[in-house]
């Protein structure tokens, strides 16, 4: 048992070892050449003027949304007027209806909705 | 922008073998080691203006290289996690099977081996400053108290630091080695 862990703690030993054999890297000869050409590429004059397009294209999409929204608002206002001008005439037709046709202004008997007393006591009906 | 752009060419040539290898110790890979030194020194570049002389510009800079190390760990991790959930439910990307490219480079063979490996799952799982003090107190260059100023504590605390990561480590490597 005592020689399986010093096997065990040998393996681990050779394992952290491996950071002190680490070798320092030399730094690729074309290092510098590819960032600088990288900075150049996110910082110089093109990539301003990319940014400035992109600034145009943006600027361009805030207004067509912009136009986009007020139409569908406009549309909304005036389709809402449309409606409350329907509404108000259909109230008022209603409202007629209403009147002429309610129980106060009624000239006859519903006889379908009238019921006999002896159906509503339950008792016989006599012819 | 020229006096900027001098002044930036400057920097690159003084720290980018630094830069470089304090990446190379946190990625073990030269590639991605390089690509990373590239976006330390795009962002020196972007932010050099609002560099506020708090700390000394080279203390600075290393900052930047031990926080996008760090980010792009942590960016493989959840790459790696996503990629085992893709296993799980069948779906698995074909270029994920590609064995990496092989090194004549003993340097870069010997980051590149299994042994490697399980050194960076054991480093992996300690935390950001534990990982961070050890691996810079192993790197030519770097004294405690440039480890204690990069992290904004003390050099006792990078000592204790350094301690509890080589004790967890080496526990990590030894419980690794023991279910083998």
């Amino acid at each position: 048992m005592k020689k399986y862990d010093e096997n065990i703690e040998a393996r681990v030993v050779e394992t952290m070892a491996l950071l002190d054999e680490l070798q320092p890297l030399e730094v690729h000869h074309l290092f510098r050449v590819r960032l600088m050409e990288r900075v150049e590429r996110e910082f110089g004059e093109g990539a301003r003027a990319r940014r400035g397009d992109r600034l145009d294209f943006r600027l361009a999409f805030m207004a067509l949304l912009l136009v986009v929204n007020l139409g569908s608002a406009l549309v909304s206002v005036f389709d809402g007027n449309r409606q409350v001008t329907g509404g108000a005439v259909s109230e008022l037709l209603d409202s007629q209806n209403d009147d002429y046709s309610s129980q106060e202004f009624a000239y006859y008997e519903q006889t379908a909705a009238t019921t006999s007393p002896a159906t509503e006591t339950g008792g016989e009906e006599y012819p | 922008m020229r006096a900027r752009e001098e002044l930036f060419k400057g920097l690159v040539a003084e720290h980018q073998e630094m830069v470089v290898n304090t990446c190379y110790r946190f990625v073990f890979n030269r590639e991605d080691a390089e690509d990373l030194a590239q976006d330390v020194f795009v962002e020196v570049f972007r932010s050099l203006e609002q560099f506020r002389e708090e700390a000394k510009l080279s203390t600075w800079i290393y900052r930047i290289a031990v926080t996008k190390s760090l980010d792009h760990l942590r960016r493989l991790k959840r790459k790696k996690r996503f990629s085992s959930l893709k296993r799980i439910i069948g779906v698995s990307d074909p270029s994920e099977e590609i064995a990496a490219p092989t090194t004549d480079n003993p340097a870069e063979a010997l980051a590149g081996s299994e042994q490697a490996r399980i050194l960076q799952n054991a480093l992996n799982s300690l935390p950001d400053s534990q990982k961070t003090a050890f691996l810079l107190s192993k790197q030519e260059g770097y004294s405690n108290q440039e480890i204690a100023d990069l992290l904004k504590t003390s050099v006792s605390a990078v000592e204790s630091l350094v301690h509890r990561a080589k004790k967890n480590l080496h526990d990590k490597l030894y419980a690794y080695y023991s279910e083998q």
